[in-house]
């Protein structure tokens, strides 16, 4: 569903992603862990068509600039960015209407729901602490029920019934077939679910990993901390 | 003190070191040594000249205006939080290192006559009409410079005194504010009486300009009359307002000093407010209402539309929901005020220099526009529409502003000048399609840098591509003018308005895919 082919993206002379190759299938749910400044958020803003880069990215089989390859994804912020003077209720009314979908209003409320933001659909985005304003940021990203979506640090501010909730989320997207690529580095809150994990160092993939191919006894943390902080590296496939 | 010292030469050592890596700031740091030198150099061979459209009283008055507003701002903000005079990083180390409180007071204020430079430097952009209807030379508008920084930089001090004497105190804030209308009192009580004797605003106006009232006028009036004072060859009183302005400066700074020594709390909330904003701009929430504490009433909710056309009624719900009547906002108030006074001041010169001003004025202003701010949004890019659709729907917010605005300000003023309404209809055109060339040049921008620049020298070069962009239009409006004697005004101005309509659809052709092959812009806050 997600497929990037040999990505380099340079900011002046600074390789923030240097030929990454990658790809998310239906149904996979892919972890992107690294360091700070490895380039997992160039990546992931390049992949939702927000950056200039070299190389090919594309989403359903669609280049990700095209119309097709925006219908199909939804893309979760680092930063929740929402509209200070739009209310929640509404800012799920115009991505509803920006996206040209019918029948929305059950699945916005249901989301709503889950996140306990029921109460609040007349609050303003302004009045919204962090914590509440990324929980919109995750209806507005899942209202157009998109096949690929993208997580930028989905877990930071949420409190702890909006983390088992976006959890719940994730768990039963993977379970409906939708591709999930989620940089964090909240690694635990991964362990459970996980199918494949990109570990990046200063730009590049140093490894990339399945479950099953996990030693036995070793966490995605034991994993981390071998790339990260170890000296082998390993070929990227 | 010889860490403060270490930190202000070290800092002036490290920016002169990244001006000289980077090209293009080295570049608009030679023009702006060179533009200063050149002023002064020209000052020193030129004077004032003799022939003007207007008597140099109007230039006090305009001067007291525009210094007025910045009084306003800065009792308010000597109201809410205080001027910003230290950053965050400031705060966090040097307020708990073992320095004297009094010595990092001074050393924020030093700093803080910096901000002061930049608000005024615009000044010296104005220096071909300030010489054509004022008849002032390169030293006369130096003067002007001058006394606008000091006159901005007393004004810093002031909100920092009223901020550190009312925090927490509503009867003193209230105390604050009668003192701000009780200075102003006498001016508006001599102005009321000389309009109730000769029945023409005008005629009052200028006889309280020429009266000793509106010059002891605190900080607009001592600022405009020591600049007004010294251009026309009157030493004694601008040497005096001059010395009143610093020695008042001076005495605030002496009190907040030795009345407060502990007044970190009193300058921490306006430090923690900017950081806050300069964190919001950083992680792309570039809307100013998302830091306003204004007070919100929700009426009407829900948004129309369908598609790209969604982003319109969008900023419509968002415009309406910002000021009650929609696009009128403060700024079109402050427009139309301010027409109307300068339409009455200009009478004799014309509708074309209100044009001139306003145009001035609406290149800082088309920035204010929702849809550029759009671009600093994921939203935009991901919505699976067309991207030119978008970018049309997306702007038609401010066009309509404008174009509102315009309809408003110019009928209003060619009733007032009683100008021909051909004139007035083509006055009309020329302000509205420079908005669209504005637009134009911005995305141009944004398109080029990705705003990859800090904010202040990104609106000094695009002031200048401005003027470079208009200028071929401007030449050949003022030759076709000059050669077709009385009618050639109106041919003049359509010819300036196709070359804006011209100019701004190479623009926008130029910036064409800036939702698809640019980055996504961040802006450059300065330094957090």
């Amino acid at each position: 569903m997600i497929n990037v082919q040999g990505m380099t993206k340079k900011y002046g002379k600074l390789l923030a992603n240097d030929d990454i190759t990658l790809s998310v299938a239906s149904g996979e749910l892919a972890v992107l862990l690294g360091p700070n400044g490895a380039g997992k958020s160039t990546l992931i803003k390049s992949i939702c068509g927000l950056l200039r880069y070299q190389g090919a990215i594309t989403i359903g089989g669609y280049d990700n600039h095209t119309i097709e390859a925006k219908k199909l994804l939804g893309y979760v912020p680092e930063y929740p960015v929402l509209y200070p003077l739009l209310t929640v209720a509404e800012h799920l009314e115009f991505i509803a209407k920006a996206y040209r979908l019918e029948a929305w209003e059950e699945r916005a409320e249901e989301l709503l729901r889950r996140f306990e933001l029921d109460d609040k659909k007349k609050k303003l985005g302004k009045e919204l602490s962090k914590g509440m304003q990324q929980k919109v940021s995750v209806c507005c990203a899942l209202l157009p029920q998109p096949r690929a979506v993208i997580f930028d640090e989905p877990l930071v501010g949420l409190d702890p019934h909006g983390i088992r909730e976006l959890k719940t989320v994730i768990a039963d997207l993977r379970d409906s077939g939708c591709a999930l690529f989620i940089s964090t580095h909240m690694i635990e809150s991964m362990e459970e679910n996980w199918d494949v994990t990109y570990i990046m160092v200063r730009g590049r993939i140093e490894r990339v990993c399945r479950r099953v191919e996990l030693e036995s006894g070793q966490s995605l943390e034991d994993l981390y901390f071998k790339i990260t902080e170890g000296n082998g590296r390993e070929e990227t496939r | 003190m010889n860490s403060l010292v270490f930190v202000l030469v070290r800092s002036a050592k490290n920016s002169l070191l990244e001006i000289l890596r980077k090209p293009a700031k080295l570049a608009l740091w030679i023009f702006i040594v060179v533009m200063i030198g050149g002023f002064f150099i020209l000052s020193l061979f030129t004077g004032q000249k003799a022939d003007s459209f207007q008597d140099i009283i109007w230039l006090k008055g305009l001067l007291f205006g525009f210094i007025l507003i910045f009084v306003i701002i800065a009792v308010k903000k000597g109201l809410s939080n205080g001027d910003v005079i230290f950053d965050m990083n400031d705060v966090n180390l040097l307020f708990v290192s073992p320095v004297n409180p009094r010595l990092i007071l001074l050393y924020g204020i030093i700093r803080m006559a910096k901000m002061a430079f930049w608000t005024g430097f615009f000044i010296l952009f104005q220096s071909q009409s300030l010489g054509t209807n004022f008849g002032l030379g390169f030293d006369g508008i130096l003067l002007v410079f001058l006394g606008f920084i000091l006159a901005v930089g007393l004004l810093q001090v002031i909100s920092l005194l009223i901020y550190s004497l009312t925090n927490g105190k509503p009867a003193r804030k209230m105390a604050v504010r009668m003192m701000a209308v009780a200075a102003f009192l006498p001016l508006a009580a001599y102005l009321a009486v000389r309009f109730a004797e000769s029945g023409n605003i005008l005629t009052a106006l200028e006889s309280a300009l020429r009266s000793p009232v509106s010059s002891w006028t605190p900080v607009a009036g001592w600022a405009a009359e020591c600049a007004v004072a010294l251009i026309s060859g009157n030493l004694g009183s601008g040497l005096l307002f001059f010395g009143m302005i610093l020695l008042t400066g001076a005495l605030f700074m002496v009190y907040i000093a030795l009345s407060n020594p502990d007044y970190y709390e009193d300058v921490l909330v306006a430090s923690e407010t900017a950081f806050e904003k300069k964190r919001l701009l950083s992680e792309s929430q570039v809307n100013t209402e998302a830091h306003s504490t204004k007070k919100i009433r929700l009426t009407q909710t829900g948004i129309s539309g369908w598609g790209a056309n969604t982003l319109f009624y969008k900023h419509l719900r968002e415009s309406f929901r910002a000021n009650r009547l929609g696009l009128w906002g403060g700024t079109s108030f402050f427009i139309a005020g301010g027409a109307v006074l300068a339409s009455f001041l200009l009478r004799n010169s014309g509708m074309l220099v209100l044009l001139q001003i306003l145009m001035w004025i609406q290149i800082y202003l088309i920035g204010t526009g929702r849809g550029l701010r759009e671009l600093y949004m994921h939203y935009l890019y991901l919505i699976p529409e067309d991207s030119f659709t978008k970018i049309i729907w997306s702007n038609l917010e401010i066009v309509l502003k404008v174009l509102v605005e315009s309809l408003f300000v110019f009928t209003l003023s060619g009733l007032i000048m009683r100008e021909d309404p051909l004139l007035v209809a083509a006055v009309i055109i020329v302000y509205t399609l420079f908005s669209f060339l504005l637009l134009g040049i911005n995305y141009l921008f944004l398109r080029w840098t990705g705003a990859d620049i800090s904010e202040g020298i990104l609106i000094l070069i695009y002031t200048l591509a401005v003027g470079l962009i208009m200028l071929p239009g401007l030449v050949a409006a003022i030759v076709i003018a000059n050669f077709l004697g009385e009618g050639g005004i109106l041919i003049g101005l359509t010819t300036l308005a196709l070359w804006e309509l011209l100019a701004g659809l190479v623009c926008f052709a130029w910036s064409k895919g800036i939702l698809h092959r640019c980055d996504m812009p961040v802006l450059k806050a300065g330094k957090q």
